[in-house]
């Protein structure tokens, strides 16, 4: 294969595609630094403009899947438009500080926030964040459980099928860390690039929920048989 | 031990099933795949997961919300609605200068945009004639693309390793466009995907630009040209088909890579 690097690529992809096998290959540790998104300095493109016509810009075009974010978020229609008025609200304020990297995920980590942010304020009990638990039980969250440390025989994997409504209690049911991950891929059909500059977290943590939220789901709808 | 090794296995298979895998460790995988058939099972359990949840029903935005919030935005600007001050009085007098300024303005404005405007339709046109030049170096090396692969897990991470956006590569075999590789071309100075299909004996190469730079459909150098955008990209076909072929060649990509409408069918 001819190489084909370009300066651009060198920049975003190569990086990223490094740093996915040193967590492959445990090279790195889960915890270790942010990705690599972050070497891309921010560029304000926003300061010459009216900030209405950089909102409408930046946040408008992401409305449909930022309410489709919150109502996951938050488990219904109403919380999810309130969480929407105040994430558009809270970016147009903000428009200032986007820095033309990625108007998509910016859009959406501000959506993400609001919604957690208005869980707390309005649903003190429903939700459980790992940063509540301990560094032990959020280890045994992530990475134990029904099929955590057994290889199942192949008779014993059996393909399911869930209906939409068994699948919609399942991911209802995920704790939060789980269900966002599985959400910002399945539904909003990110990269972990993206997913991981959203929920604020190391790409390696991201692999790790997504593999460990896709086992809890197939344990639940499993159950449902 | 035990637990690690399968723990490292269900990452490395959540990173293929998402495309996330670079070509080697891809290939790879799917050499263990083909061996290992509790690696299979596992590997088809998480497909039906993925199938069951792309099938949930997409929460649609409600039309009254968005314009709820444009009208929460209007009233979000202290200090700029209400009380006529003195300054609006003024501007009143001054109104004709204003008029006068306003017009000049508007002139230069106009004259400026339709010269943009031509100068972006010339920039499209040149967009157009680089990418019928990249299908004709393509068909001049001794293959056209750079990597080779009739599998679509292989042909997106090889683009996501090499390029900051990566279009979806859907296998139209189905409908006589059967996927071979993908190569990188460059419009003007930036890297793009070119997705390479095989119509019968015929080379097709499908150019990704970004959105909203759709080119005119037309002929070059004897090689058909058709173009249409979605959100993500602007894709530009480019094959010595005819016309009418390139639009089922859309029709065909249209409906096998769907970027909101019909996140189901895909896996």
């Amino acid at each position: 294969m001819p190489n084909m690097t370009t300066p651009l690529s060198v920049n975003r992809s190569n990086s990223w595609g490094t740093e996915l096998n040193e967590v492959l290959s445990g090279k790195r540790s889960e915890g270790s630094d942010r990705l690599s998104s972050q070497q891309q300095a921010p560029v304000p493109i926003v300061q010459h403009k009216n900030e209405r016509a950089a909102f409408d810009e930046v946040f408008l075009p992401h409305m449909a899947e930022a309410y489709r974010l919150a109502q996951w978020l938050t488990g219904n229609a109403c919380d999810a438009e309130d969480v929407v008025q105040e994430a558009a609200l809270r970016a147009f304020r903000g428009i200032k500080s986007f820095g033309a990297v990625n108007a998509r995920a910016w859009s959406l980590t501000i959506v993400r926030n609001t919604a957690y942010s208005w869980l707390v304020k309005n649903r003190s009990k429903a939700m459980v964040f790992t940063e509540d638990l301990s560094p032990a039980e959020q280890q045994e969250l992530e990475h134990e459980g029904p099929h955590g440390t057994r290889i199942e025989t192949p008779e014993e994997i059996a393909l399911f099928k869930a209906d939409a409504e068994d699948a919609e209690h399942a991911l209802a049911k995920l704790p939060a860390q789980f269900r966002e991950v599985i959400v910002l891929r399945e539904i909003n059909q990110l990269n972990y690039r993206d997913i991981a500059e959203i929920t604020n977290v190391p790409i390696g943590t991201v692999m790790s929920r997504l593999s460990r939220g896709r086992q809890l789901l197939i344990a639940l709808l499993g159950d449902r048989r | 031990m035990i637990a690690s090794i399968k723990e490292n296995d269900e990452l490395q298979m959540n990173a293929y099933c998402d495309g996330e895998l670079d070509p080697p460790s891809a290939v790879e995988f799917e050499r263990r795949l083909a061996d290992d058939e509790s690696l299979k099972a596992r590997y088809n359990r998480l497909l039906s997961l993925r199938r069951a949840v792309r099938s949930l029903p997409q929460y649609e935005l409600p039309p009254c919300l968005k314009a709820r919030i444009k009208s929460a935005l209007d009233t979000d600007r202290p200090g700029q609605v209400g009380r006529p001050s003195q300054v609006s009085r003024l501007r009143q007098r001054s109104w004709s200068f204003q008029a006068l300024a306003a017009a000049a303005v508007f002139g230069a404005v106009i004259s400026s945009s339709v010269m943009m405007t031509m100068d972006r339709y010339d920039s499209r046109e040149e967009v157009a004639q680089q990418i019928v030049a990249g299908h004709i170096r393509g068909l001049l090396a001794p293959q056209p693309f750079d990597i080779a692969s009739s599998d679509r897990h292989t042909v997106k991470p090889w683009f996501t390793s090499h390029l900051p956006e990566s279009p979806q590569v859907p296998d139209l075999a189905a409908h006589g466009f059967v996927l071979v590789g993908g190569r990188v071309d460059v419009v003007g100075h930036d890297p793009v995907a070119t997705i390479v299909y095989k119509h019968a004996k015929h080379t097709v190469s499908l150019t990704t630009v970004p959105p909203r730079q759709s080119v005119s459909d037309q002929t070059i150098a004897g090689y058909n040209v058709r173009s249409w955008s979605d959100i993500e990209f602007t894709y530009i076909a480019v094959s010595d088909i005819p016309p009418e072929d390139l639009v089922s060649f859309e029709h065909a990509f249209s409906a096998a890579s769907p970027v909101w409408r019909t996140l189901d069918s895909r896996d």
